[in-house]
């Protein structure tokens, strides 16, 4: 799991690298520090610091070392990393179709954010454009998605363009 | 060296002018010529063991509108009559049955002569077949010219990439649809940029194998075959065309940084031709008539190929470099 944390330690030297060294005392990865020199809080510096670390197990032992050491955890919180899809479709779909669509997709796949965009229809033809961005926790997800989509799509006689 | 071309349209007679442009070259390196000695288009044939003159070969062609004064109704009675040691297969591509060329690739094959194709359809319909054939017949079979032109790509794998993992390509394969869909990105509709392309001579009359993405999906199939040791054939490859590409569509996609291409994609799971969204400065996002892989692979990284993926010379190229690959290959026993 990726895990940020904004934490206060004393300012004195050796402080920073005494954060850290925990870290990689419970197998993680440090993925980001910002020492941040101008948030001063009772002589205490702010770190920001993002991490991966195996499980939740990992991350209590963490925050057990860190308080050992006298050092604040003022927040922490996961963060996911997160992929992202652009699709377009394009034939006869209304704003209840894409809804439908986007229902059983995620029943199939985990999807963080969906953001759906429609073209007005013409005069010429009945065919529309939506744009679905979505977003998604994991690659597997997006395969799925992917997948649901394209099937989706060919059934109704609808071009699904996808991102690459 | 004894080369019988097979199909004398546009590829076959820029062929036989690259023939022409290099014998000096030929000659020199090998010690000896290179002499095409029988040319057959789809009504006639020329055969002549001394040896045929290739620029008299294609001014009559494009005189007459024939190759030879002979007439045949079996092509592969022509190739039994011919001394030759490599047939260059150029005809048409017929992606339902092979066409003629798929006859005349397996006769040749079958008669232990080495062969170079351009030739699609037989590619795409019955790859492993005819490899296992040369293989078995210990002939040398090469059509680096079927995929992308001039652009290589199935040589560059092969050879070039020796040892690499690779894990998928990705590309614009059909030139033709890159056109249309250029055109598209200025503005213009997909009826008027297929018009266009007609005039410029890009596409053919009847646009269908382009701009349903079949020519695309031959393609691919060759090179999940010959690139990824698959064994599937043009109808496994799971197909979208650009017919349905709208203005909208391309101004939505325009408002995101984006542009629409056709793309062929191969990898151990993935067979597929379809439009895609494509972020602008991507060397898949490139306009115009061009074609371009991208190929992945665990060692190199990404490698991109840019080139022409059609013409009288440009595809003579590639073949041009299988005839090399073969004479050197020759030369080594």
């Amino acid at each position: 799991m990726i895990v940020n944390a904004e934490l206060f330690v004393k300012d004195l030297p050796g402080q920073l690298v005494g954060s850290l060294e925990p870290i990689s005392l419970v197998d993680g990865n440090i993925m980001g520090v910002m020492h941040d020199r101008e948030r001063i809080v009772n002589h205490r510096i702010c770190i920001n610091i993002t991490f991966e670390v195996e499980g939740q197990d990992q991350l209590e032992e963490l925050q057990r070392i860190w308080k050992s050491k006298d050092i604040i955890i003022s927040k922490i919180g996961s963060v996911y990393q997160t992929y992202t899809m652009d699709y377009l479709l394009i034939g006869d779909i209304d704003a209840p179709y894409i809804e439908g669509l986007i229902n059983k997709a995620s029943a199939i796949a985990k999807m963080d954010a969906v953001d759906v965009r429609y073209s007005s229809r013409t005069n010429r033809s009945s065919n529309r454009t939506g744009l679905i961005s979505v977003k998604t926790r994991s690659e597997d997800d997006l395969e799925r998605l992917d997948d649901f989509l394209d099937k989706e799509c060919r059934n109704s006689g609808i071009i699904y363009v996808r991102g690459v | 060296m004894r080369i019988f071309i097979c199909g004398f349209g546009t590829v076959g007679q820029g062929f036989a002018e690259v023939i022409a442009r290099r014998s000096q070259f030929l000659e020199e390196r090998y010690g000896q010529p290179v002499r095409i000695t029988g040319a057959m288009d789809s009504r006639t044939y020329v055969l002549d063991r001394d040896g045929l003159d290739p620029l008299d070969l294609v001014a009559r062609k494009q005189r007459t509108g024939r190759v030879g004064d002979d007439e045949y109704s079996d092509p592969t009675a022509v190739l039994d009559a011919a001394a030759y040691d490599i047939l260059v297969e150029v005809s048409p591509t017929d992606v339902k049955t092979g066409g003629a060329g798929l006859g005349n690739i397996m006769h040749a094959l079958n008669d232990r002569k080495d062969v170079i194709t351009v030739n699609k359809g037989p590619l795409a319909l019955r790859f492993n077949e005819l490899i296992t054939l040369a293989k078995r017949n210990k002939c040398k079979f090469r059509f680096e010219g079927s995929v992308g032109g001039a652009m290589p790509i199935i040589n560059l794998c092969h050879e070039n990439l020796r040892g690499e993992n690779i894990t998928s390509i990705r590309g614009i394969f059909n030139g033709t649809c890159n056109f249309i869909l250029s055109k598209m990105d200025k503005g213009q509709p997909f009826e008027q940029a297929l018009k266009e392309a007609q005039q410029m001579g890009y596409a053919e009359t009847d646009p269908t194998n382009d701009i349903e993405g079949y020519d695309s999906a031959c393609k691919v199939a060759i090179l999940a075959n010959s690139v990824f040791g698959r064994n599937v054939t043009f109808d496994d490859v799971k197909i979208t065309g650009i017919t349905g590409i709208t203005e909208e569509a391309i101004s939505m996609a325009a408002s995101l940084n984006m542009v629409i291409r056709l793309i062929g994609e191969i990898s151990d799971t993935k067979l597929e031709v379809g439009p895609r969204l494509i972020p602008k400065g991507h060397p898949l996002s490139i306009s115009g008539t061009l074609n371009t892989a991208q190929i992945i692979s665990d060692l190199a990284g990404p490698i991109t190929v840019t080139g022409r993926g059609a013409g009288r010379l440009e595809t003579a190229s590639a073949i041009l470099s299988d005839l090399i690959s073969i004479m050197d290959e020759r030369s080594e026993v």
